[in-house]
């Protein structure tokens, strides 16, 4: 998955014919968004705490050595582990060591897109340690061999009767038709696998350098479990995730719950700090925090994308994207999708392998209106965009960069003009004519312009622009007023 | 291997940043817990009677059974109540002072059920209920905040499909943000940050087929708080 190029293009055309998907897109992020409209209205300083978000996350990135210092020491003071692993081979191989230090041969996971970032999953196969997905839409989308398609609700476009049809195949158990019923099944099969398993890996929402606590949000209790009932917790966790004080906490929740799902509070929050102590009765004897880069750093070096690494992963962006409630998750051909997706998946993997992805979005700025840490979306796509383009202008693509130059000048002049707008007005509607439907659009042009007709129709040129037709528009209206 | 890691991420982190000319930092550096806690811990008693209002509020929206009981006879009452009504035969159990005091353990036991003990996983996963005490409660979100410690094992709030909780009124706090100026203040006072805390909001649910809620995927199925 991971080394393969991103198709959008293809991908999302694919997706667009998909009637259920479209369906299940709509109905989940419809649902988020209204539940983060309700949430975030009920705290009435929501827009400076996101301010207040966004300064602390810029001072974590741009303090970033001294505090990723800071967190190792407070780990190692609470009796934890530190691994540092500058790619996704070296984290499989140090997570993978650390089991078979612990000759553990089943693991349970919590969910964590840092995990399916490193295709943690194939390397314990691989390594013949058997690994189990606990979240029920992660577990769902495991048990079909598929990935997540949402940040949040992985298994979103999955639909009842897939479910009822995978587990009955999968888990041999009858074929329950009611949700209810299918979690119970997921629950007893989970349950055993959680007192049987050796380690647990889990992810991280937040890291605390000053006392070296992981931060884990959920609803269902997987996370819990994991970091628990096995003898061994592994925490998979981005340089980036830090936040720099233990008070620093009760902001990043408030933002995180009700951006994600629109929950004042999430069901469960566990703050672990190291392993179990001596005098505790339960929890994990070992505590392993491996610090993933995979491409992070190098996102610290331009200005203009450094924000990127500001994001606390809550979904937002994508619930509210016009072109991500269309395409869904796995248009983006990799870990992250939506339009955070658009600007990470360019930069973690390198832009030549994601060259679509900047160019996955209408600019309209809605993800940038959502984030809980203000990421300025458009500024960093643009930007994106800008490297896109300059590769390709370095190679063969001159001739084409001359000519788009020059048809901007000219455009420029037309725009500015008012007669030549209007005799420009006036040939195109001429010319239009062999393109004419009787449905009022033009919905298939020549090329370069089919680029446009082949996704969506462009409305037929009027004989009357609207701008002439407004002077009688404007006295019937007026006419019409002095009736009432 | 690690440790050379450690070099070159720790080198492309501040090769990276080295275009930062001031690095952002935010105000104020130092604050002074102990007096913020002070400040916040007078308005609670003074607001007690509507933070538990709100808290029952909260905590009800989100599928969590409150109970209030004037005194210790009432609140042992409610638990025989539950006990009958579900059928219990067996529980595990937080040995906290106030647990101690209430005699719950011995109460339960003469009811004819079984105690398990707390120093097994398997065994806290086959009981019928989990009794703790909360260490805090949130009257925002109707959230309580259970510190793990000596006698106050995790798997007892986690593991059994019932969960039962004894809140004090005096542990009410407003927000997040009071609850982190206590915590943090408890940190510095004692120096020891616990090695779980757990924030519970309601029963364990997901949402993960059809966005149909479902409770109980993991965790208990059903959370039950009694005031006292």
């Amino acid at each position: 998955m991971s080394f393969e190029k991103v198709a959008f293009e293809k991908d999302s055309s694919r997706a667009l014919k998909d009637k259920k998907l479209r369906k299940a897109l709509v109905s989940v992020t419809d649902r988020f968004r209204a539940a983060r409209e309700r949430a975030s209205a009920q705290v009435g300083d929501w827009n400076e705490l996101r301010t207040r978000g966004r300064e602390i996350k810029k001072e974590t990135i741009e303090n970033l050595d001294k505090y990723l210092i800071m967190l190792e020491e407070s780990v190692k003071r609470a009796g934890g582990e530190v691994h540092w692993a500058g790619d996704a081979a070296e984290a499989c191989e140090t997570i993978i060591g650390i089991a078979r230090d612990g000759e553990v041969s089943s693991v349970v996971k919590s969910k964590s897109m840092a995990t399916e970032e490193i295709e943690l999953n194939s390397a314990f196969e691989r390594a013949g340690i058997k690994v189990v997905e606990t979240d029920l839409g992660e577990y769902i989308i495991q048990l079909a061999g598929e990935h997540p398609s949402h940040i949040i609700a992985p298994a979103i476009h999955k639909t009842k009767d897939d479910i009822s049809l995978l587990f009955s195949e999968k888990l041999g158990i009858p074929y329950y038709a009611e949700p209810e019923e299918l979690t119970k099944a997921a629950r007893e099969r989970l349950r055993s696998e959680f007192l049987s398993a050796g380690m647990g890996v889990s992810g991280a929402n937040f890291a605390v350098a000053e006392t070296g606590t992981i931060v884990i949000v959920e609803n269902e209790g997987n996370a819990r479990l994991t970091t628990t009932v096995p003898k061994i917790h592994v925490a998979l966790v981005g340089i980036e995730k830090l936040v720099p004080r233990y008070q620093d906490l009760s902001l990043f929740l408030t933002l995180l719950a009700r951006s994600a799902t629109g929950q004042k509070s999430s069901t469960y929050v566990s703050f672990t700090t190291g392993p179990k102590r001596d005098t505790d009765t339960d929890g994990p004897k070992e505590f392993h925090l491996v610090l993933l880069d995979n491409g992070r750093s190098a996102i610290l070096s331009s200005e203009e994308t450094r924000e990127s690494l500001y994001c606390i992963r809550c979904g937002a962006c994508l619930n509210n994207c016009p072109v991500y409630r269309q395409v869904g998750g796995h248009s983006y051909g990799w870990v992250y999708s939506g339009p955070i997706g658009a600007i990470i998946n360019p930069q973690l993997m390198g832009i030549d392998k994601a060259p679509e992805l900047p160019f996955a979005s209408s600019l309209c700025g809605a993800c940038r209106d959502v984030c809980p840490v203000k990421i300025d979306f458009p500024k960093v796509l643009l930007d994106l965009r800008k490297q896109v383009v300059d590769k390709k202008s370095g190679t063969n693509r001159v001739g084409w960069h001359l000519f788009e130059i020059l048809g901007i000048k000219f455009w420029r002049i037309v725009v500015e003009h008012r007669s030549l707008y209007e005799a420009a007005n006036k040939i195109a509607y001429y010319l239009q004519t062999p393109w004419k439907k009787g449905n009022g659009n033009l919905d298939s042009l020549p090329y370069p312009l089919s680029r446009w007709t082949n996704e969506r129709d462009f409305p037929q040129i009027a004989k009357k622009p609207f701008h002439k037709r407004w002077i009688r528009i404007k006295r019937e209206l007026g006419e019409g007023k002095n009736k009432t | 291997m690690s440790k050379r890691s450690r070099e070159e991420i720790l080198h492309r982190v501040r090769k990276g940043l080295a275009t930062v000319k001031t690095p952002a930092l935010v105000p104020p550096d130092s604050r002074d817990f102990s007096k913020e806690a002070k400040a916040v811990i007078k308005s609670l008693r003074n607001n007690q009677d509507n933070l538990v209002e709100r808290f029952v509020t909260e905590a009800q929206n989100v599928n969590t059974s409150v109970m209030r009981a004037k005194d210790s006879k009432k609140l042992i009452q409610s638990i025989l109540r539950l006990v009958k009504e579900k059928s219990l035969k067996s529980f595990a159990l937080w040995d906290t002072a106030y647990i101690k005091e209430l005699g719950i353990k011995e109460r339960l036991k003469e009811e004819g059920l079984k105690v398990v003990t707390v120093k097994n996983k398997n065994r806290i996963a086959k009981a019928d209920l989990g009794i703790t005490e909360a260490d805090y409660a949130i009257a925002d979100t109707g959230t309580l905040v259970l510190l793990t410690d000596k006698d106050r094992p995790r798997g007892v709030s986690l593991l059994p499909p019932i969960h039962l909780a004894i809140l004090r009124p005096e542990n009410m706090v407003s927000n997040i943000r009071d609850l982190f100026i206590l915590l943090k203040d408890r940190i510095d006072t004692s120096g020891d940050v616990k090695s779980c805390m757990t924030f519970i909001t309601g029963p364990s649910r997901t949402a993960d087929i059809e966005l149909n809620l479902t409770l109980g995927v993991h965790g208990p199925k059903e959370l039950y708080v009694i005031i006292s």
